[in-house]
């Protein structure tokens, strides 16, 4: 087997992960699966090319850019259609369907951002990969270490952000109880702006990373909706750290289960490749619903109530 | 004159009267019939009992898929044993490759045999509406007794997921090269879209009675309190997740008879034509449009939608010109942008919901808010009603 493949699974795996931590971010504080998400990361796809092929400047250049343009995509969604209907009282179905609606619309911008360059500019916009704008470091593409490095400065950020500072803390006690935390001097809206825009930047950014090493089209975001789910869900859909888990597990074992069917039973099992994130989902609701948060809860719990027991041993021997 | 050339139509269905305009009418009327079916199996689960189901493309593919890899088969096994000279097709090439020949056979063998035309239709309904059951159960199992968000996100897969496997296993509906299917309806002399429309149009107009008739039973208002608290419900020993799985099993059912006649339609099967951008948005558009809760107004929705739909089709080679992009992403914009202006602006749809109609209940006595009560249900109270209100005016008279 040849060695890239792993570097190639491993950075998709760090992809994954930034896109699974800003999903459930939003299901944290909005308690609603963004089905929008993955259209996010298409914007970044579209960044990527812009800077690489219309500019002709490095696409690495972009991705700050990415960053704020996914983190205002998505405080336009908020402000515009979720932050109303919760105003309106709505439920949480109706909230999911209309990030479904949001979906639709932004992947039809996206077309059309992309035929805008076939109509006016003559470059095929619709299918590319921007492999040759990257460095190399030995044998191995930059974007190997780009995507761990941003994954890793992200997630340390995150933890940062949440725990140590006043933002972070809010976040998390709007996340809990959105009226609580307003008697409390909370400003709500802007605790739910920020956290809509650190998670759209975050899916703009690792969006902008995938055309450097995969195929990429202005459908690949809303196809890898399905993998962010499987993620999220694995790592328990309300837990951060679970995510981490869950995004890099499932972006690992897309890969490689589809490379390992490949060459076990032949090359015909690459097309079943989308069903493999379904079929960690369903496992994971049949199984353990709770995900690896769940899992770890409940083996805490065991310890929890493992320590009660231990003082009053204790207490029996005096 | 045009309403005559259509009645002419519709009667004699001569190929010569159905051109132009009137084969547009006739395309309207047939998919009006099948996406009012979707669209009232949605309502009747998520209208009236509150269950999210985003999978309608999987009950369609369902329905699409039993006719081209059950019925077919049983269709040229029965032609085989009658003495047709049908060619081979076990295998998986000769399914797709002989596929033409064997339709043309099969259409001569049912334009003969009227009996075993109906009784291969029929067969099919009933092999989707089994099937479609069978399916609803499935995808119940994973995800029904978590929340709403969990289901919808397993039936948003599962859409794709059926996509996916009907592109790659041949035997079901002849893989990327799609597969002829015989004109069931052969034996009518006219034209076959006009039977199939209007086909399509009663069997929905059955639905629409059945669904009707349940919502209107105690086991409608089962559905309705299900919605508002399942708590509740489940407190008085109800068994939620059993009537959840059996509106999705009965719902999957009906709307695989819509993936059936789509099929005898077009007499072609193949699976890039259930994506879920059309057999599950739409369909949830005329819903949140129309107004969930009620039939008259999905059928409202699904009438404006698909008027919507058919005048971008109609004048796209007109509009066409105007934009540098296809046309079709305009009509992705307009469906995504349509349904959050009616989430925000019309929450409750065009034509809001009222409480149902039960025989002894009075509202009036249990509320003291003004409540609207859905009296098409009892055709006789609304006679008293009205002769109650004309017995008020004329006491203040």
């Amino acid at each position: 087997m040849d060695v890239t493949i792993w570097f190639m699974a491993i950075t998709y795996a760090a992809e994954l992960t930034l896109l699974c931590i800003g999903y459930t971010l939003t299901y944290v504080t909005a308690k609603i699966p963004n089905f929008a998400h993955g259209t996010y990361a298409g914007f970044g796809i579209y960044v990527s090319y812009t800077f690489a092929k219309f500019f002709g400047i490095n696409p690495y250049y972009g991705f700050p850019l990415a960053f704020v343009i996914g983190g205002l995509i998505s405080v336009i969604v908020f402000r515009l259609v979720i932050s109303t209907l919760t105003k309106m009282g709505s439920g949480s179905i109706v909230l999911t369907i209309a990030t479904l609606a949001i979906q639709v619309f932004l992947g039809a911008i996206l077309y059309i951002y992309a035929y805008m360059f076939i109509s006016f500019y003559k470059q095929y916009a619709t299918a590319f990969l921007l492999k040759e704008y990257d460095f190399k470091i030995g044998d191995i593409s930059g974007i190997f270490y780009v995507a761990i490095g941003i994954s890793t400065v992200a997630v340390i950020a995150l933890h940062y952000l949440l725990t140590r500072t006043k933002m972070g803390i809010a976040m998390r006690a709007t996340a809990e109880d959105t009226e609580l935390a307003s008697v409390l001097g909370i400003n709500i809206v802007n605790v739910q702006l920020f956290s809509w825009f650190l998670t759209g930047g975050l899916a703009c950014l690792a969006g902008a990373m995938i055309p450097m090493w995969f195929q990429s089209s202005p459908a690949t975001g809303s196809a890898i909706i399905t993998s962010i789910m499987a993620g999220s869900l694995l790592g328990g859909f309300d837990n951060i750290y679970g995510a981490i888990i869950g995004g890099f597990t499932i972006g690992m074992a897309e890969i490689m289960l589809t490379l390992g069917g490949q060459l076990l039973v032949g090359n015909w099992f690459g097309e079943y490749r989308p069903l493999i994130p379904m079929f960690f989902l369903i496992a994971v609701l049949l199984i353990e619903p709770g995900g690896i948060a769940g899992m770890y809860e409940r083996l805490g719990r065991r310890r929890i109530r493992a320590s009660i027991k231990k003082p009053k041993e204790k207490e029996d021997e005096k | 004159m045009m309403y005559a050339n259509v009645a002419l139509g519709i009667l004699s269905s001569l190929p010569m009267a159905i051109e132009g305009t009137n084969r547009l009418i006739v395309d309207i009327a047939m998919f009006f019939g099948l996406l009012v079916i979707v669209a009232m199996a949605l309502n009747f689960q998520y209208g009236n009992a509150g269950i999210p189901n985003m999978g309608c493309a999987v009950q369609v593919i369902i329905g699409a898929f039993s006719v081209s890899a059950i019925v077919l088969r049983v269709m040229l096994t029965v032609a085989a044993s009658a003495g047709r000279p049908l060619q081979d097709w076990t295998n998986d090439f000769n399914w797709v490759y002989t596929s033409p020949a064997n339709t043309a056979i099969m259409n001569e063998f049912i334009k003969n045999n009227m009996v075993t035309g109906i009784g291969f239709f029929l067969l099919s309904l009933g092999v989707a509406l089994v099937l479609g059951a069978v399916i609803g159960y499935l995808l119940a199992l994973p995800a029904i007794r978590l929340r709403a968000t969990y289901l919808m996100i397993v039936l948003i897969t599962m859409a794709d997921a059926s996509q996916i496997i009907g592109r790659n296993v041949v035997s079901i509906s002849g893989g990327t090269l799609g597969l002829w299917i015989p004109n069931v309806f052969a034996w009518y002399p006219g034209d076959v879209g006009v039977i199939t429309a209007v086909i399509t149009l009663l069997l929905g107009i059955i639905a629409f009675f059945i669904f009707r008739t349940m919502l209107n039973s105690p086991y409608g208002r089962l559905m309705r309190s299900m919605r508002e608290n399942e708590v509740t419900l489940g407190s008085i020993g109800k068994n939620v997740v059993g009537i959840r799985r059996n509106i999705l099993m009965f719902a999957s059912g009906v709307t695989a008879i819509a993936g059936v006649m789509n099929v005898y339609y077009f007499q072609f099967s193949n699976e890039s034509g259930y994506q879920r951008a059309y057999w599950t948005y739409w369909p949830w558009l005329m819903l949140i449009l129309g107004g969930p809760g009620n039939n008259a107004g999905t059928f409202l929705g699904a009438a404006m939608v698909i008027a919507l739909r058919r005048s971008i089709i109609v004048f796209k080679f007109q509009i066409q010109s105007l934009f540098f992009f296809p046309v079709s992403y305009i009509e992705d914009i307009i469906l995504g942008g349509l349904l959050v202006f009616v989430m925000i602006f019309r929450p409750s749809g065009l034509i809001p919901e009222k409480l149902l109609y039960v025989p002894g209940v009075n509202y009036a006595k249990m509320v003291k808010e003004d409540v609207k009560v859905d009296w098409r249900a009892a055709p006789k109270a609304r006679v008293k009603k009205s002769e109650e209100k004309k017995s008020k005016t004329e006491e203040k008279k």
